[in-house]
């Protein structure tokens, strides 16, 4: 029986998603699990998984903003009727002509009574295969779960396979032998067209869904009236704990000077609590725990997964959760939960070079923190030239909620952390 | 790497707690000096003396009842029921009482006593010295019932066993007490509620407990000379069961034979049967088929007995079904 695919809700609050794009089309085949369409939330442009396997019958809604829970398209067997309509006209046109090119085109109208009429096994997942003719001559197929499955899978017809099991039951066997023999049965995959743009001309691109979401959220972030504070802090502690931790990190993650970093800022923030803070216009949220944001670079943009309550965790517990982050964040898999609830960013260039740089805010929260590469720097030390690791750390703060002083008082706590390590115990 | 029998496994669990836990001590009706009529504490009131090696009456109502409450009050005791057929007379201790104290007292309490048991035919002891009760225990929420079938597994489990919090029914098999295996020298607990796999196969997976994880064993050997590649997994724990690793099994197999000693009727094999059915419902090449005894007490006369109960052949036959050999 063809299943409905509704838009899901993927994280508290989300009331509907936009649909950037289909990445199956009408007629072609979709396993479970698989990729199916690419969804724009508030924060995050995520690819949703099939939830069935079948073929993509019908795309009801090609793209644009959709309520959670309406239906948006529907998976079932080949030939299968649909009573989902197609209800934008342009969109049905664009799968009439599809439907025109793929082998088989889908049945169009809806036929709930015929679907009765054929009795209660065609209403049964996998028996849809039946055909009422094949069905009336020779009554119900015997055939293995399995092969059922099988034949669903490759869209064989149970009633043409000879059944080898006993009392004639059709086994698996018998189906992959039907598979080898008989003609491919699914339908062409439709190649999207994509133009080559000739190196000498200038290439247009048109805006992702997430380049879309950093320009407005950041076009908006350039409203606040911010100012920044620096610091420069001596490195060679907070270098060797981070050498010991990589020494002792075992099967985990290896920690990195950034996870030193999050711990170090979420037990910081806990003693600066109006940093920990989101600006809601009227009021200001002074926030429990230290849910911190760390900014990651992924092809074609940026997201902030959130590293929750930090300053519980240990640095090699924030390495392992800053890995499973990161990795879904590159591989695109993450999801509305792992974006929200962050009360404080730290965004890291130290890796790429960068000695010190102004990050812009990232709203309602009213700090962002700028980290910038260690760098051997000769300093004065009781009156006397010496070498020594250094690092730029700049705040951005939103002055709606936080004033200078308040600012520097934290900041500076963060500094004497790094230098002391033992003192953010 | 020492080699030691099943019973000799049973013992040195036993014997390995007691010396390391003033807490675990066992009981049970002419388990002393007699060393219990399966042989299985020979020597051990010599080691640790008649208060830690208890003789009880001929009463299991009773001994099962002391075994609780001493387990209530925070020993780790373990009770001989000399034949499982006599579990019978304990069932109001074991099943009303050691199942549901931790639950009707909100956890206040707990109750981390085992009962040893053994059973099973291949020696003519008749209808009442025989009976494989098994999946009368499983059926109890409260319980943990173990089954095992190797001397390594004897012995890891009955350790498990001891040191859960739960009452725990440890069923033996009489006709496995003879063999013997290699273990190691340290005792390695194995956790309660994993499974085995014996032997790897492609074609189908046989699910045995107990004496008839040797005769699935067996089994598999002679149909491999036909080209049946036969997986064979034993789940040790039937409570709680490892329910994934059974489904995996069958997921990469598509068959399941089902076999154990106990009457096939409402036995353990039509519970897996019934994991089976729904956890691996679209990889199903063939119906479940379940091997067991024929519905009857058992007879005496030992060419009826053999009648009566599974062996390699029953499990070979059912292996044959269900990849449609023989015609059957």
């Amino acid at each position: 029986m063809a299943t409905e695919i509704k838009l899901p809700r993927l994280g508290q609050g989300m009331e509907a998603g936009t649909i950037v794009k289909w990445l199956k089309s009408e007629g072609e085949r979709v396993e479970k699990g698989e990729p199916l369409y690419e969804l724009d939330t508030d924060k995050v442009t995520q690819e949703v998984e099939a939830d069935a396997s079948g073929v993509l019958l019908r795309i009801a809604v090609a793209e644009g903003e959709v309520p959670v829970g309406e239906t948006i398209a529907v998976i079932g067997e080949q030939g299968e009727e649909v009573s989902v309509p197609s209800p934008e006209p342009a969109q049905k046109r664009a799968a009439d002509e599809e439907a025109d090119q793929s082998a088989e085109k889908p049945a169009r109208a809806p036929a709930r009574e015929d679907e009765r009429e054929r009795g209660r096994e065609a209403s049964t997942e996998g028996v849809t295969e039946i055909r009422p003719g094949a069905r009336n001559g020779r009554g119900r197929i015997k055939a293995s779960p399995l092969a059922r499955r099988i034949a669903r899978e490759r869209g064989i017809e149970l009633a043409d396979v000879a059944g080898t099991g006993p009392d004639g039951r059709v086994v698996a066997e018998d189906v992959e032998r039907a598979a080898a023999s008989g003609p491919p049965v699914t339908a062409p995959v439709a190649m999207p067209a994509r133009a080559e743009a000739a190196s000498e001309e200038v290439q247009v691109e048109q805006l992702g869904s997430m380049r879309k979401t950093i320009a407005r959220r950041l076009t908006e972030a350039w409203q606040a009236p911010v100012f920044q504070l620096g610091v420069t802090v001596d490195m060679e502690r907070a270098q060797a704990v981070r050498a010991k931790l990589v020494e002792l990190h075992g099967d985990g993650a290896k920690p990195t000077l950034s996870d030193l970093l999050t711990k170090v800022c979420a037990v910081a923030l806990m003693r600066h609590r109006p940093i920990n803070a989101l600006y809601r216009g009227d009021t200001i949220e002074l926030h429990p725990s230290a849910n911190v944001g760390i900014a990651v670079a992924v092809p074609n943009g940026l997201v902030v997964p959130v590293i929750r309550s930090a300053e519980r965790l240990t640095v090699a517990e924030i390495a392992n959760a800053r890995a499973v982050l990161v990795e879904r964040a590159r591989s695109g898999k993450l999801q509305q939960g792992d974006l929200d609830g962050g009360t404080f960013t730290i965004s890291n260039l130290g890796m790429f070079g960068i000695e010190r740089f102004i990050a812009v805010l990232n709203p309602p929260q009213a700090a962002i923190l700028a980290v910038g590469s260690v760098e051997d720097k000769v300093v004065a030390v009781d009156g006397q030239p010496a070498v020594r690791p250094r690092m730029e750390l700049t705040l951005t703060c939103d002055h709606r909620a936080v004033d200078g002083a308040t600012g520097a008082q934290f900041l500076t706590t963060v500094k004497q952390f790094l230098e002391e390590p033992g003192l953010a115990l | 790497m020492p080699e030691i029998s099943y019973r000799e496994a049973v013992r040195d669990a036993l014997t390995r707690a007691m010396r390391e836990d003033d807490d675990v001590f066992v009981l049970g009706e002419d388990i002393a000096e007699m060393g219990g009529s399966m042989g299985v504490t020979q020597g051990m009131v010599d080691e640790f003396g008649p208060e830690r090696v208890r003789n009880t009456p001929i009463s299991e109502m009773a001994l099962a009842g002391a075994a609780i409450g001493a387990a209530i009050q925070g020993m780790r005791p373990v009770a001989e029921i000399m034949y499982e057929d006599f579990l019978t007379l304990a069932t109001e201790q074991i099943v009303n009482q050691a199942a549901k104290h931790r639950y009707m007292s909100g956890g206040q309490v707990t109750v981390p006593v085992t009962f040893r048991t053994q059973g099973g035919s291949g020696w003519s002891p008749g209808a009442q010295h025989a009976q494989q009760l098994e999946a009368w225990f499983v059926h109890i929420p409260g319980l943990k019932v173990v089954f095992a079938s190797t001397p390594t597994d004897v012995r890891g489990l009955l350790w498990s066993a001891i040191y859960d919090d739960n009452p725990v029914v440890f069923f033996e098999h009489r006709t496995l007490y003879g063999i013997k295996e290699e273990v190691p020298e340290e005792l390695e607990p194995i956790p309660i509620g994993k499974a085995r796999v014996h032997r790897e196969g492609e074609d189908v997976t046989v699910i045995a407990t107990g004496r008839l994880v040797h005769e699935a064993l067996a089994a598999a050997t002679e149909a491999e000379q036909s080209g049946v590649s036969v997986e064979v997994v034993d789940p040790r724990t039937l409570q709680p069961l490892d329910e994934e690793a059974l489904i995996d099994s069958v997921k990469k197999t598509n068959r399941c034979v089902v076999a154990h000693e106990a009457v096939t009727r409402m036995g353990f094999g039509a519970e897996v049967a019934a994991v089976i059915q729904y956890g691996a419902f679209d990889w199903l090449d063939a119906p479940v088929e379940r091997v067991g005894a024929r519905f009857t007490p058992l007879p005496f006369a030992p060419i009826m007995e053999e009648w009566c109960v599974p062996h390699a052949n029953d499990v070979l036959a059912a292996i044959n079904r269900t990849v449609g050999r023989n015609g059957n």
